[in-house]
């Protein structure tokens, strides 16, 4: 695990070195003295050998200083908690929604497999999976925001202040992501389930004279919830790709939609902090999946 | 004969139709139409549903969506062709080496792949486009080198499997060399998940492209691709749907062709995904 | 009321009424092709407390037959189309089988009829304890309670003589080995006392003494309860062994049907006659000492023995010494290796031209890995291969390669040995090309010549192996073997995953082809009245060492080692009048070869009783 954090934060500082722009003249302003320009670069140390800058950077991190952003003018670490909350609450929203949907749906498919409750349930996951994630969110803000008027179209309220009000704001862009990713974990989960079902305990199962439906619920869903979490760990990462583009959509100020401003303005600060945060999340996240295992399928062994 | 009878369902006629038009339409729309046609502004007919001057309408400055859209396709599978092509091109030799080896070359080469799957893939791909500068091509290279690791991935678990194969240990007991058992016989047997795999990808490519150009690190104007016309319809959504409903439909039904089309190739050329 | 003259079955003769009666049973399935019928026109009947065996091979029909008594058939898209099953219940009263409804089939099956499958390691849910699989029927049939179910699955699993009952309660399948897990399914069958056990293939992918054990407690529990057995097999020596009665299908028809003694020794017809034929009899090559192919009437064969082993100055072929492959085991954080597995340890034997050796011995015995590590399959640990003199160990990639012209491999799995994606021409001559032996005219010739030695059509050339069936496949795999006219050729469980008269053909090739072409083997099997037909010598292994060698009369006529003793013991032999799987029969459960790492063990010491018969002392 440290080796792949480590690994991740000098993937994220080599690529953003790369960066073209100047640091000094983003803080000072293009217009000003070439002198006093080169007195701040120097002041920041960029022109000290890449090693050194990796070398304060890491160090710095590990003391809980993340540097300023220039783009806000603060430090990066409390812009970084807030917004990573925000995130959070969409992230876990929609893979709440996204598995709701995901795993009975699956199941049905594939219980029914290549009839038409297969057709149906793969057409409609195929459809979820087609359609761009903003895309779905454009609909839902025109349906559920412009048109019904149910729900909010922009805009963040911490969870903190008024939680209702929060998850209002939250839900149209989970649910959008959610549909997404629902889509996805459909026909993993269907796959999933065939494998599952034609394998000689099911019929075992049947030959003790259990009804289907315990068969199927039970003995055939009790091993299917391990390789499907997998691949909604798995999602995480995609999920966490996808807030960038949703997030800017609904204006909700979230992990992505400081990631994707960081970009745009260049800020070198708060794009290395920010790239390497999701990063070092969708791996943890992989590896609480990882660590969990053992619950759901007692054949794996922690190690 | 009965391989192209699993082809004959829902999805797979489905599925093949659409994507069979959006290549006519890439490839024949810049022969037929004529640029102008995409970029002429009418600013009296700005903002206009659809009619029968202009068949989807037009958009903020007045240009017709109808040619827009089917200029753009060209350019959004252009630009996921590209990329694909690109994964490929490293992802492969990648994969197959570290899973037919195996052992040290394999760890140390999946520990890479593995701690960049950790970056998700819109995020690498909006990253180096903003480090290289958006433009077409940066596009393509940002996507294909996004898509990558999971294709490489993808391609050593299947090279390690077929790798363990009784025919490929009979074949290196009848003295095949370490080139031809990978040539000839791991090869091959992987690619049926090869093209299965780069035919879904191409659908997350025609969708990053589109999510790239939204946010403005994709394709840029005069560039006409779908992404950049869903992000200029931004703005106008209350007033004229229709200009995020038409390019978004278009990416819309050529994913779903693709993911269609390689739902049903994998039925055919993957017997094991049968159950 | 039936008549046995079988005096070692006992047949409860006071009740008339048989428990299951199949009448003009057609069970059909819909398939790409059209209409498959599975089973057309089955009659017959199960008397309480009598085993009858339905045997026939694949395609037979007989899997099909006790699926649709358990109406499990429909879950695999199959439909009964005619006939009636008739089930006779508690009060004289019968019931249809094939017209119940859904409810009612529920609380029959688990209850009144039980029924056992064959892969014991996926017949368990792996996700769920032992204690909760063996409940939840007792649950669903039963009024007990709770803790009464849990009684009640104590007692199950010591009927089946399960060691340390209560721990299993609680363990997950996983941690069983093959023959426990078996005997839970059985456990899991009786627990409610069915009065028809359906055993389909129980034993078949279960080792040899295991088989036994599970063989010998069917036949005591089906003493202890007068329940009836309906055994499916396609293993004839089994068949002898366990049956009453006996029903032979083919391609889904009734064939014969009759007492264990009528069948086999005046069977009727000729389908029959050929299945008995083709099956190697434990005992029947006592007082000979060659191979001879099997006797299949209908086929064509020169029935000669193979001839006498050639007599020249270079006899020796194979000489293996000391050899030793061990495999690391890793585990940990730091995956650092924390045991060996003593795969093959410190063996050494010798082939002579046109001589076959059998390697004997049960799963985890050493003997496939023995056959790898002489082809460098994988890498010894130590010792030294001499094949014609040269010392494979010590050679290089490309003398290696080069060397291994001279011998080559027959693999078990004829779907998996053969490349999906290559014509079949070009995987025989792939070969030639590799060694660069023939040019390209030649090539052609050649590859042709060879086909007709393994008796196929030349027009089989073009095609690609999924359109071959299994045995076809395997003649390939012999063809692209011998192509480069090897001295020797491992074959390792070549026919065990063939019918029986599709092995019995396939064996017949390959001794015509050491007949012909002085070819040497080396046998693997774990099918101990194969290897009596075709081997000069016999070596048996346990634990990676090997045990006891000799030729193969020695071994067979006059086993010394306790372990060639258990396994001689435990080998159904292919005569109903030769009993040996009765009683109780409980062997030492097969260890595993595991070792600490460091572990060295000791050199092992032979002693020499007779003329090259060889038996471990320590």
């Amino acid at each position: 695990m440290a080796v792949t954090l480590f690994l991740i934060s000098i993937i994220t500082f080599t690529v953003t070195n790369i960066l073209p722009g100047d640091v000094a003249m983003m803080i000072m302003g293009t217009q000003s003295n070439p002198a006093a320009l080169a007195n701040l670069r120097e002041s920041l140390g960029l022109n000290d050998p890449l090693i050194y800058q990796y070398g304060r950077w890491i160090f710095g991190m590990l003391t809980g200083d993340w540097g300023n952003s220039l783009l806000f003018k603060q430090p990066i670490g409390p812009i970084l908690l807030q917004k990573m909350t925000a995130s959070a609450l969409i992230v876990l929203l929609s893979m709440t929604i996204a598995l709701t949907l995901a795993i009975p749906l699956g199941v049905w498919s594939a219980v029914y497999k290549n009839r038409w409750q297969d057709t149906a349930g793969s057409s409609v996951s195929i459809l979820g999976v087609s359609l761009p994630d903003f895309f779905w969110g454009i609909m839902l803000i025109l349906l559920f925001a412009r048109a019904l008027g149910w729900f909010p179209s922009s805009g963040f309220v911490h969870p903190n202040e008024d939680f209702l009000l929060a998850l209002k704001h939250a839900f149209l862009p989970s649910l959008a992501l959610g549909l997404g990713l629902m889509a996805h974990l459909t026909r993993m989960t269907r796959a999933t389930m065939t494998g599952i079902l034609s394998q000689e305990f099911i019929r075992v199962a049947r030959a003790k004279g259990l009804a289907e439906k315990t068969v199927i619920w039970q003995y055939g869903l009790a091993n299917a919830i391990g390789p499907v979490m997998t691949v909604a760990g798995l999602q995480m990462g995609y999920l966490f790709g996808s807030i960038i583009v949703m997030e800017s959509l609904f204006n909700y100020t979230g992990m992505g939609w400081l990631t994707y401003q960081a970009l745009l303005n260049r800020d070198m600060p708060l794009i290395q902090a920010t790239v390497f945060v999701i990063a070092a999340v969708v791996m943890l996240v992989n590896l609480l999946v990882d660590l969990l295992y053992p619950i759901f399928d007692p054949r794996i062994e922690l190690k | 004969m009965s391989i192209f009878k699993k082809f004959l369902n829902f999805k797979g006629i489905i599925g093949i139709t659409l994507v069979l038009c959006v290549i006519l339409i890439a490839v024949l729309a810049p022969l037929i139409i004529p640029p102008e046609f995409a970029t002429r502004m009418d600013m009296r007919a700005r903002l206009s549903p659809p009619n029968m001057a202009h068949w989807m309408g037009t958009d903020q400055l007045g240009r017709d969506l109808f040619y827009r859209v089917m200029l753009g396709a060209r350019t959004s599978i252009n630009i996921a062709t590209s990329a694909v092509l690109m994964s490929l091109v490293i992802g492969l030799p990648l994969g197959l080496i570290s899973g037919y080896f195996g052992g040290r070359t394999d760890n140390v080469l999946m520990r890479l792949v593995d701690t960049l799957l950790s970056f998700p893939a819109l995020l690498l791909a909006l990253t180096i486009s903003a480090v290289l500068g958006p433009n077409l091509q940066n596009t393509i290279i940002a996507i294909g080198i996004a898509f990558t690791p999971y294709l490489a991935r993808l391609i050593r678990g299947e090279a390690l499997r077929v790798a363990q194969m009784p025919y490929v240990e009979a074949a290196r007991s009848s003295g095949a060399t370490n080139s031809r058992l990978i040539i000839g016989h791991v090869l091959p047997n992987i690619m049926p998940v090869v093209i299965v795999q780069s035919t879904i990808s191409l659908a997350f490519a025609i969708l990053a492209e589109a999510g790239l150009s939204f946010l403005g690190l994709g394709t840029q104007p005069p560039e006409a691709s779908w992404g950049l016309m869903i992000q200029a319809s931004r703005d106008y959504l209350d007033r004229a749907p229709w200009t995020a409903l038409v390019p978004g439909t278009a990416v819309a039904l050529t994913v779903l062709g693709l993911n269609m089309f390689g739902d049903v190739l994998r039925d055919v050329l993957d017997p094991r995904s049968q159950s | 009321m039936t008549e046995n003259k079988n005096p070692n079955s006992q047949i409860d003769t006071q009740i008339d009424a048989p428990v299951i009666s199949l009448d003009h049973l057609r069970v059909e399935f819909e398939t790409d092709g059209g209409t498959v019928v599975a089973v057309n026109d089955i009659s017959f009947k199960v008397f309480p407390g009598e085993t009858v065996c339905l045997v026939g091979e694949s395609g037979s029909g007989k899997s099909v037959t006790s699926l649709s008594l358990m109406r499990l058939v429909e879950f695999g898209g199959g439909q009964i189309t005619g006939g009636k099953m008739l089930l006779s219940r508690d009060k004289k009263q019968t019931v249809n089988l094939s017209q119940v409804d859904a409810g009612t089939m529920r609380s029959i099956r688990g209850n009144e009829i039980g029924m056992i499958f064959q892969e014991p390691m996926t017949s368990l849910n792996p996700v769920f304890s032992i204690e909760r699989q063996l409940t939840d029927g007792l649950r669903l049939h039963t009024n007990l309670s709770a803790s009464e179910t849990r009684e009640k699955a104590l007692e199950l699993l010591k009927e089946v003589r399960i060691p340390d009952p209560e721990k299993r309660l609680r363990q997950y399948p996983h941690e069983l080995s093959g023959g426990m897990r078996q005997r839970v399914v059985i456990a899991m069958a009786m627990a409610c006392r069915p009065r028809l056990l359906i055993a389909d293939e129980p034993t078949t992918a279960l080792d040899v003494t295991i088989q036994a054990e599970i063989l010998s407690l069917i036949n005591r529990l089906k003493r202890e309860t007068g329940m009836a057995v309906l055994f499916i097999t396609h293993d004839m020596a089994v068949v002898a062994q366990m049956a009453d009665r006996v029903v032979v299908m083919y391609q889904g028809n009734l064939i014969e049907e009759g007492s264990v003694d009528d069948i086999f020794t005046s069977p009727k017809e000729d389908y029959t006659k050929a299945l008995l034929a083709a099956v190697p009899q434990l005992g029947q090559m006592a007082g000979t000492s060659l191979p001879s192919p099997l006797n299949i009437p209908g086929v064509a064969v020169a029935v000669k023995p193979v001839r006498e082993v050639i007599d020249t100055e270079k006899k020796t072929l194979l000489e293996v010494k000391n050899l030793v492959t061990h495999f690391p085991v890793y585990g940990g954080i730091f995956r650092q290796k924390v045991a060996n597995v003593h795969a093959v340890e410190n063996v050494s034997f010798t082939i002579n031209r046109g001589e076959t050796m059998a390697l004997v011995g049960e799963s985890g015995c050493g003997k496939s890995s023995c056959g790898r590590s002489i082809l460098r399959l994988v890498e010894p640990t130590s010792g030294d291969i001499f094949l014609d003199g040269k010392n494979i160990i010590s050679l290089n990639g490309r003398e290696l390669r080069s060397a291994r012209r001279d011998m080559q491999m027959v693999f078990q799995d004829p779907y998996a040995s053969l490349n999906p994606y290559m014509r079949l021409r070009e995987q025989i001559a792939e070969p030639l090309k590799n060694f660069g032996l023939a040019t390209r005219s030649e090539v052609d010739d050649i590859v042709r010549d060879i086909l007709e030695k393994v008796e196929l059509p030349v027009s089989f050339l073009r095609r690609f192996p999924h359109e071959l069936s299994g045995g076809q496949r395997q003649r390939v795999a012999i063809a692209r073997a011998i192509v480069v006219n090897p001295s020797l050729v491992i074959t390792d469980e070549a026919v065990s995953a063939l019918d029986v008269s599709v092995q019995a053909q396939v064996l017949n090739l390959m001794m015509s082809l050491q007949d012909e072409l002085g070819l040497s083997y080396l046998f693997i099997s774990h099918d101990m009245a194969v290897v009596e037909r075709v081997s000069h010598k016999v070596g048996v292994m346990y634990l990676g060492r090997l045990v006891e060698v000799g030729s193969r009369s020695q071994i067979f006529e006059n086993p010394q080692h306790e372990y060639t003793r258990t396994l001689m013991a435990a080998v159904p032999i292919a005569d109903p009048k030769k009993r040996n799987i009765s009683n109780d029969m409980n062997f030492k459960p097969i260890p595993s070869p595991v070792f600490p790492v460091g572990h060295i063990p000791e050199n092992p010491i032979y002693e020499e009783i007779e003329d090259g018969h060889l038996i471990l002392r320590n």
